[in-house]
């Protein structure tokens, strides 16, 4: 019985014939209430789009307001490794690395000689590319300069196909992240990279370096700089063929058929180091290992 | 049965009393001579139960999956992120830290009701192996030949044997206030009603008895109605209803979204664990954690309020149970009036006289000058047995304690009052000769000598029944001057005796005579057995009438219950005549009304013509109750307002209460006697009375009166009904916080935006800033006056309704996620990310291995930058949450009237406010807690955070 009691009370809320109610509230007290809440809304919508508006407005549109979480720009390198940092083949197995230098294709076609003397300037080395606006006039478009493949010589890919991945002497190539009117380097010194062992924990208080695995390295440009003339960086809107300098390491006796910790890191003047926590905010680290065995 | 009968079936002899072997085989087969103490939950279960129950099963759901994600983390990746185990850590705490807490408030009260037991052992002087022997009455067993004296509890249930002027005190068992004797003769079949067996655990007034213990332990009546009580099962009060219904919609609504969001994660492509911690997020942000604990915070808060105003609460949800009563069922006896018989009216001189009867003695007083009251207050004083117990001079004379019966002791009381010292009246006139009072005579005499020692007549008075008194009379005495007694005086003395009777009152009748000299010289021998003097041809000299009087602040709380919508309902134990007359003092039946009765009365037709629906008013006696049908209880109490219950038994009180409870009622119950006790457990709040309410009574209870002032319940009423108010309140006040808390997990699923509050953030919310002003709420005073309106009705008014929700959760809830979203917006903007480029970038942002992931000016930023940027926005959402709430709490603060008419007066608000902004500014600048709450620094241009419109609703609030 007070199951029935239930179930007719329930068909009651649900469409109560005396009332006329439909969930508890007549046809125009449902009316009422929708009509609120529509109007409630579209003008909180509108309130909200307003303030929205207003804050877009107060945007710069080439530069934004807070930059300061970038301070020291981040390093990143290609390939790409997926979320472990590796970069883990065997040199007798085709498939294993021949993605890795399909990737190093696709990421450096834009920087293919044609296409940057197509898109981009030649610019005066070793000094800042820069490009004031005068007063309120926008000197927009703001012009690039080009970085040629062939800078990268060995690991441009132009002579060696498979940017030496098939022969154990990988290339690793490394960008260093835009930020909008960054100056990395003061005096003339342009900033360059340097990679080495990566001190890593193998226990508790117990650390390691693989120093003696990497072996010789090759950078290119020679010394790993990032040439002054890629710098400031004017944002996408205002410099759009913008052609973010790279530097190139190629490994080139590297111990085979071990884990080795590389570590490589920005050297400039006047960029911070970067927090402790952040890995990639001036350096970047990464696990090279290469099978010969089949 | 006889007493030899007796005898035989216990085993026992009337002069030895049992063998001590035979008593002690009887207390192993009957176990002692005690109440079986109602059933307790054991303590780990009420531990338990609050561990588990509400919102605590959500939550441990909820830190069972964190641990479970942080387990699978752990196991798949070599550097797990502790969020998951933090966040289970917390939730865990957070459980177990509101469950303890509620256990203590609990415990707290019902520590509370220890104190109330302390009972001292009681002894009990039996014959055994015919030697009286003193022996705790715990071992007292059936059979047991019991000697009590006047003053002694009676130990069990006994079969009087042999008594001298036994009176026993029934009050706490039947309801009636006079004493009744007690002798060996059965005079009635049923056992409540027959003369020879007292009670258990009644007392004995005075007067010495011996008998045979019948009945020991449960199986006395006072055992039976005590297991009656411990038998029912009480209700949820209504508050926690309330709360269980709030639970259910909330809990369904938490899982409701959390499986939605949970399938939706798996259909739109997540991994398990990813979508488990959606499932996660989605629990915290909907549960409002705090809640529980805010709750019980003003409870707390509330029955401590109550304490300073003397109503002891046991159960902390029964605070709020006596602000929704709409009933109230009271005693008459102990709770409405003071239990102690009175006098109330005089009549001499052919004059009603009125006498004092309030409990301070600030009541009018009469003309005390009159030769005939000096007489009448003479006859009285001598004509009474009634004494003041010793050593009592410095207390005032209304609080002595009299050995003597309850009308003997008003009298003495009310003489002692107004003409002095009686005991002083007494020597000097000496008693010579008395017959005490019988009800064959119904009258009691004394013989004295006078107060001039030259004078040697005998000075006889005599006092009794009105109508036996003036038989006895041939004269009357007029200003002081005997009359002779005629029929105008007769028919005066009719329509007092009449008018007296017909408030209730208990009327005595009094007349003296000064015994001629010639026949009764001084010296005569009067006989009191053979009666051998003149005992008609008397003097009539008054009546005297004795009620037990309302107290004094009893009509003007009635009259308060009334105007706020509560019906009081008198049940009693007692005489209807008694009943109606004190109903009628207190306001219970109000002025103008009139019975059925006393419509037939005022047009002169037989009752059954009158239209029961003309009569708002009408008294029900116990043995018609018995006869009536469900349904036409339920008609009664449907359509009399004003309804008497008089000479109800316990099971009555219960099917009153019952009938209240089926037309919807919540009911409250105020009584002190045990015939009470089952009534009071049946009620939606039991009210006992804490000085003169008896133990079983004040178990039954749920809220105790310390004062026995039935005033206090209207302060009840009113706390009660602001703590509903406030708990209102502070509920919209929470949950509102639960909508920007829920938004940004359902835009973070949906739309791939970035996760703009993070689940620590909320709980930094829910536990944090929300807790103080939610509690200060409790604080807020009451908007109107509350005693003026209807009580709740708890079908339509909840705690929480869809008006409630709509406003927190769709009005104000939704301004406050736009203002969240909006700091939200405005941090991502100002570093580079343009709404409508955050739009799917969740699953960049999220990744570890983009370093490099670009912003909408072409920037670069890596995983832990961008993780930076978005702490700063849970920050900056957060704040702008506590912004927001500011406003909420304001206009949560009011319903009805706007914040200019309530005033900020309330200082634990505006302490809140302080606290929840110093709070949240400590949770974002502390430094160190950013690693803690991954929290960061909100640089101070963030504040921007916008709070639109809110006042314009307060008008229209629910």
């Amino acid at each position: 019985m007070a199951k029935d009691g239930e179930k007719s009370e329930w068909k009651e809320f649900i469409w109560n014939p005396r009332t006329r109610e439909f969930l508890g509230r007549t046809a125009s007290s449902w009316g009422l209430i929708l009509l609120f809440y529509v109007v409630f809304y579209i003008f909180l919508a509108g309130m909200f789009a307003l303030t929205m508006y207003v804050m877009l407005q107060t945007l710069d549109d080439h530069k934004p307001t807070w930059q300061d979480r970038l301070s020291t720009p981040g390093m990143v390198i290609r390939p790409k490794a997926d979320e472990t940092f590796e970069i883990v083949y065997n040199i007798h197995n085709t498939e294993s690395w021949d993605m890795y230098a399909q990737a190093l294709d696709k990421f450096l076609s834009p920087y293919n000689n044609s296409v940057q003397a197509q898109k981009n300037d030649e610019c005066t080395p070793d000094q800042y590319f820069v490009q004031e606006d005068s007063g309120d006039v926008k000197n927009n478009p703001k012009r690039s300069c080009q970085f040629n493949r062939t800078i990268l010589e060995d690991c441009s890919g132009m002579n060696d196909r498979y940017y030496g991945y098939e022969s154990g002497k990988p290339c690793i190539i490394i960008k260093l992240n835009r930020v909008i009117g960054m100056l990395p380097g003061k005096d003339g010194q342009a900033p360059y990279v340097t990679c080495g062992a990566k001190r890593y924990k193998v226990g508790k208080d117990e650390w390691r370096e693989d120093t003696e695995k990497i072996g010789e390295l090759l950078y290119f440009p020679p010394n790993g700089t990032f040439n002054l003339m890629y710098y400031p960086y004017y944002g996408k809107k205002a410099q759009v063929n913008y052609s973010q300098p790279l530097v190139a390491v190629k490994f080139l006796n590297i111990t085979a058929n071990q884990d080795v910790n590389i570590e490589c890191k920005i050297n400039a003047n006047n960029i911070p180091i970067g927090s402790e926590r952040d890995k990639f905010a001036g350096r970047v680290s990464f696990k090279l290992r290469i099978n010969t065995n089949n | 049965m006889s007493i030899e009968e007796v005898c035989r079936k216990f085993q026992t002899d009337i002069v030895q009393g049992l063998t001590n072997a035979k008593a002690a085989e009887f207390l192993i087969r009957d176990g002692p001579n005690a109440l079986t103490p109602p059933p307790t939950t054991p303590e780990w279960v009420k531990f338990c139960r609050q561990l588990f129950g509400g919102f605590s099963v959500l939550l441990w759901i909820g830190a069972i999956l964190c641990f479970l994600a942080y387990a699978i983390q752990a196991a798949t990746e070599d550097d797990p992120a502790g969020d998951n185990l933090y966040l289970g850590i917390v939730l865990t705490a957070v459980v177990i830290i509101t469950g303890c807490f509620s256990y203590f408030q609990e415990a707290k009260s019902s520590k509370i009701m220890e104190s109330f037991k302390n009972m001292v052992p009681q002894q009990a002087l039996v014959i055994r192996e015919g030697e009286k022997v003193q022996i705790n009455a715990e071992e007292v067993v059936a059979g047991d030949m019991i000697e009590v004296k006047g003053g002694d509890r009676i130990p069990a249930d006994i079969r009087v044997v042999s008594a001298h002027g036994c009176k026993v005190d029934n009050s706490s068992l039947t309801g009636e206030s006079e004493p009744q004797s007690r002798s060996p003769d059965c005079t009635h079949d049923n056992p409540l009603e027959t003369r020879n067996v007292a009670f258990f655990s009644t007392n004995c007034v005075e007067g010495t008895a011996r008998g045979i213990v019948i009945c020991t332990g449960d199986r006395t009546v006072m055992g039976r109605i005590a297991t009656l009580t411990s038998g029912l099962e009480t209700g949820k009060t209504p508050i926690a209803k309330e709360i269980e219904h709030f639970i259910h919609i909330i809990t369904g609504v938490a899982v409701f979204l959390g499986i939605t969001f949970f399938i939706l994660a798996i259909v739109l492509g997540y991994t398990w664990l990813e979508a488990v911690i959606f499932l996660i997020g989605i629990i915290v942000a909907n549960v409002p954690e705090g809640l529980l604990a805010t709750v019980t915070v003003c409870l707390t808060l509330t029955a401590k309020r109550m304490a300073k105003k003397n109503c002891l609460v046991k159960n902390l949800e029964a605070v709020e149970t006596l602000g929704s009563t709409s009933t109230i069922c009271s005693d008459k006896t102990g709770t409405l009036t003071q239990n102690r018989m009175t006098v109330a009216h005089m009549w001499f001189d052919n004059q009603i006289h009125e006498a004092d009867t309030t409990e301070d003695q600030s009541g009018a007083s009469f003309d005390k000058s009159s030769v005939t009251w000096l007489s009448l207050a003479r006859i009285a004083g001598l004509c009474n047995r009634a004494q003041f117990k010793a050593g009592q001079d410095a207390l005032p004379i209304l609080k002595r304690d009299v050995a003597g019966d309850a009308s003997e002791s008003a009298l003495l009381k009310c003489i002692e009052l107004s003409c002095g010292s009686v005991r002083l009246t007494r020597d000097k006139n000496k008693k010579v000769a008395e017959i005490p009072f019988n009800s064959t005579n119904k009258y009691q005499l004394s013989v004295h000598e006078t107060e001039d020692p030259n004078d040697n007549r005998y000075l006889l008075v005599m006092k009794g029944a009105p109508e036996r008194i003036l038989d006895r009379c041939s004269t009357i005495m007029i200003q002081g001057k005997d009359q002779p007694m005629d029929e105008e005086l007769k028919e005066a003395f009719q329509n007092a005796y009449m008018e007296l009777g017909g408030l209730g009152e208990r009327v005595l009748g009094f007349c003296h005579m000064l015994l001629p000299e010639d026949q009764y010289p001084k010296g005569f021998a009067f006989d009191t057995e053979d009666v051998n003097f003149q005992t008609d041809n008397l003097c009539f000299v008054g009546l005297m009438s004795m009620i037990d009087p309302p107290r004094a602040a009893v009509p003007d709380a009635v009259g308060k219950c009334r105007s706020a919508g509560i019906k009081v309902i008198m049940v009693t134990g007692d005489h209807p005549i008694t009943a109606k007359a004190i109903a009628k003092g207190v306001g219970i039946i109000s002025e103008g009304n009139e019975t059925v009765e006393d419509i037939a009365a005022r047009l002169n037709i037989p009752v059954s013509q009158v239209n029961p629906r003309d009569a708002k008013a009408c008294v029900i006696h116990g043995t018609d109750l018995k006869d009536l049908s469900q349904d036409q209880m339920d008609d009664i109490l449907r359509n009399h307002t004003e309804i008497v219950f008089a000479r109800t038994s316990p099971q009555q009180k219960l099917i009153i209460v019952e009938g209240c409870q089926r037309l919807g009622a919540i009911v409250a119950v105020t009584g002190d006697g045990v015939n009470d006790s089952p009534a009071l457990k049946k009620a939606d709040i039991g009210v006992a009375m804490g000085i003169s309410g008896s133990d079983v009574s004040k178990q039954a209870a749920d809220m105790i009166l310390l004062d026995d002032n039935f005033a206090s319940i209207v302060t009840g009423v009113e706390e009660g009904r602001l703590i509903f108010d406030n708990l209102k309140k502070s509920i919209a006040y929470t949950l509102t916080s639960n909508i920007p808390e829920i938004t940004p997990f359902l835009f973070f699923i949906i739309v791939n935006i970035p996760l703009p509050l993070g689940t620590i953030t909320i709980l930094c919310i829910d536990l944090g800033t929300d807790m103080v002003p939610a509690i200060s709420l409790a604080y807020e005073m009451a908007e109107s006056d509350i005693m003026k309106r209807q009580p709740r009705n708890p079908f339509r008014d909840k705690l929480v309704n869809e008006r409630l929700i709509s406003i927190a959760y769709g009005q104000i809830g939704m301004i406050q996620a736009l203002g969240g979203f909006f700091s939200y917006f405005v941090i991502l903007a100002e570093n580079g990310f343009l709404p409508s480029f955050l739009v799917g970038i969740r699953l960049n942002w999220d990744d570890r291995a983009v370093n490099d992931l670009e912003d909408s000016y072409g920037q670069q930023w890596t995983y832990e930058q961008r993780k930076i940027v978005e702490f700063t926005c849970h920050t900056a959402f957060f704040v702008s949450i506590v912004v927001v709430q500011w406003a909420d709490v304001i206009i949560c603060k009011t319903r009805r009237n706007s914040v200019f008419q309530q005033g900020m007066k309330n200082k634990i608000l505006i302490f809140g406010l302080f606290e929840e902004t110093a709070l949240a500014a400590f949770l974002s600048y502390c430094p160190g807690m950013d690693v803690a709450l991954r929290i960061n620094i909100v640089l101070f241009a963030y504040l921007i955070s916008f709070n639109p419109s809110g006042w314009v609703e307060r008008e229209t609030y629910y």
